[in-house]
């Protein structure tokens, strides 16, 4: 059923339905949300303005120490720092607005596999997450490793950073649809959010910091990170498509 | 109509047979605990703590090869650490129960669960930290056991932060399942990404494995002493909310 276009449905009645499949469905609440952003382009602007700030912050913090300080040993740590942060923001907005418009109970209306809106609305916000890595991370780039010239190895830089926005997409999504129905969502979401995607981090960090740095051996470190942090996002992934059913109907 | 009757029977409920033993256990716990502290000092025998290479300062002092009396901290440590784990697993398979169900008794047992969890993991970390401090002179490190007894803690907190943040009681019930259900999963990813990727930075220690026959059996007492406690808290505090409970229901039929 997932493959084409649908079934065609008889009701009693003898009117002729087409029931879309499961993939027509997850395509339609996916364009919903990118078509929502292009018009109002309330969560890049946001994020991206976002990510700027939290560089120049990082600017300060390290205006003192640049000389001295191997930047390039801490520059996987920061970059994931400021992914982190930035994604908090984003995924706080991702159910905003959902729910102000009373979209959610609009899409909860429909006869759907609930996992489908967890699927559509990770890949949205992966999406998101991605277009305002494509402008950060070359600005990190500029801003901090510039002068001190990092490995060859840098462009391998793309595998951990999808990789773990990949996670932070799935388990965001997750949290961010219990914290949008709590007092506080924004601490809220924080609260949960940073613990629990620790290992992940933990991981990216290390796989980002091995080939910016690039010393001997980065690539054993570099795979070895890479396939813990692929581990955590397919259980973590699978776990929110079985729980979603239940956070969302709550 | 029986039906239902059989099922609220197989409920944990305020009043069955645990309740009665509960106090009892909690004393004969706390006079186990109470032995095992004396035993700790006075029948397992001195222990080289973790092994100094060479000389290192400790404590504000040169210390070469040194009888620890910070070893000591083992007994309750693990015990404790064992009893938190045990409690989580126990809030856990209720906050399953309670998404199979969705029977508001689950939840509380879940909580419950939770609440003796985050006591035991408190008292953990803290036992961990002094101990850290004297064997390895420092106060923390991000060496695998404690970064993940951090975020262990850390979750924990947060499951109570997300339940004072929501009002309905069967919402707060299934946010706070599901949290404990993905915390369950994540804490062990936890444990093996910190430990299986290499770094540098952090020491590498080696403890001789093993235990005596003195320190397995003083390990021992202390560890039957914290699970009565573990119990008899649980259930102690299972009746208190329960009765609770019970008389908010009471109200609000009188009221009607």
């Amino acid at each position: 059923m997932a493959s084409g276009k649908g079934v065609d449905v008889r009701t009693a009645g003898g009117v002729a339905l087409r029931k879309p499949s499961t993939f027509q469905q997850y395509k339609t609440l996916l364009r919903k949300d990118l078509e929502q952003e292009f018009r109002t382009k309330e969560m890049l602007t946001s994020m991206g303005i976002y990510a700027l700030l939290v560089l120049i912050v990082y600017g300060a913090a390290l205006g003192q120490t640049a000389q001295a300080l191997d930047v390039l040993q801490v520059a996987g740590g920061l970059l994931w720092a400021l992914i982190v942060f930035t994604s908090l923001l984003g995924l706080n907005r991702s159910f905003g607005h959902e729910k102000e418009q009373g979209c959610l109970e609009g899409i909860l209306l429909v006869p759907l596999d609930r996992s489908v809106v967890f699927l559509a609305k990770a890949t949205s916000n992966l999406l998101f997450l991605l277009a305002v890595e494509v402008i950060s991370v070359p600005l990190f780039y500029f801003f901090f490793l510039t002068s001190v010239s990092p490995s060859e190895s840098f462009g391998l830089i793309v595998a951990p950073l999808f990789v773990g926005t990949v996670g932070m997409a799935g388990i965001g999504t997750l949290l961010s649809t219990i914290t949008v129905n709590t007092r506080g969502k924004d601490v809220m979401l924080a609260v949960l959010f940073v613990p629990l995607i620790f290992p992940l981090l933990y991981a990216c960090a290390s796989a980002t910091t091995a080939v910016v740095v690039g010393s001997d051996g980065y690539l054993d470190v570099f795979f070895q990170s890479l396939v813990l942090a692929g581990g955590y996002d397919v259980i973590m992934l699978l776990l929110g498509w079985v729980l979603y059913d239940f956070v969302i109907s709550a | 109509m029986s039906e239902t009757k059989r099922r609220a029977a197989k409920l944990p409920e305020a009043g069955q047979w645990p309740d009665r033993i509960a106090p009892w256990m909690l004393l004969a716990g706390a006079v186990l605990t109470t032995i095992g502290f004396l035993m700790a000092f006075f029948y397992a025998g001195p222990v080289n703590g973790a092994a100094v290479d060479g000389v290192e300062l400790i404590g504000g002092q040169m210390v070469s090869s040194k009888l620890l009396l910070s070893q000591k901290i083992f007994y309750f440590h693990m015990p404790v650490a064992i009893v938190s784990f045990a409690s989580l697993a126990f809030a856990g398979y209720y906050a399953i129960r309670f998404l199979m169900t969705k029977e508001q008794r689950f939840d509380t047992c879940s909580k419950i669960g939770m609440e003796i969890a985050l006591l035991f993991v408190v008292c953990t970390m803290v036992t961990g930290e002094m101990w850290t401090r004297f064997e390895w002179g420092v106060w923390w490190t991000w060496e695998p056991r404690l970064t993940t007894y951090l975020i262990l803690m850390l979750v924990v907190i947060a499951y109570f932060v997300l339940r004072s943040a929501i009002d309905e009681p069967e919402r707060r019930a299934t946010y706070a399942a599901v949290i404990s259900v993905i915390a369950l999963v994540d804490v062990p990813i936890c444990y093996m990404v910190t430990r299986l990727i290499p770094s540098s930075i952090h020491p590498v220690v080696l403890r001789e494995g093993g235990m005596s026959a003195d320190m397995g059996m003083t390990v021992a007492v202390v560890m039957a002493g914290m699970c009565m406690v573990g119990f008899g808290l649980y259930r102690l505090r299972f009746r208190q909310v329960r009765l609770a409970q019970r008389v908010e229901a009471m109200k609000e039929q009188l009221e009607d």
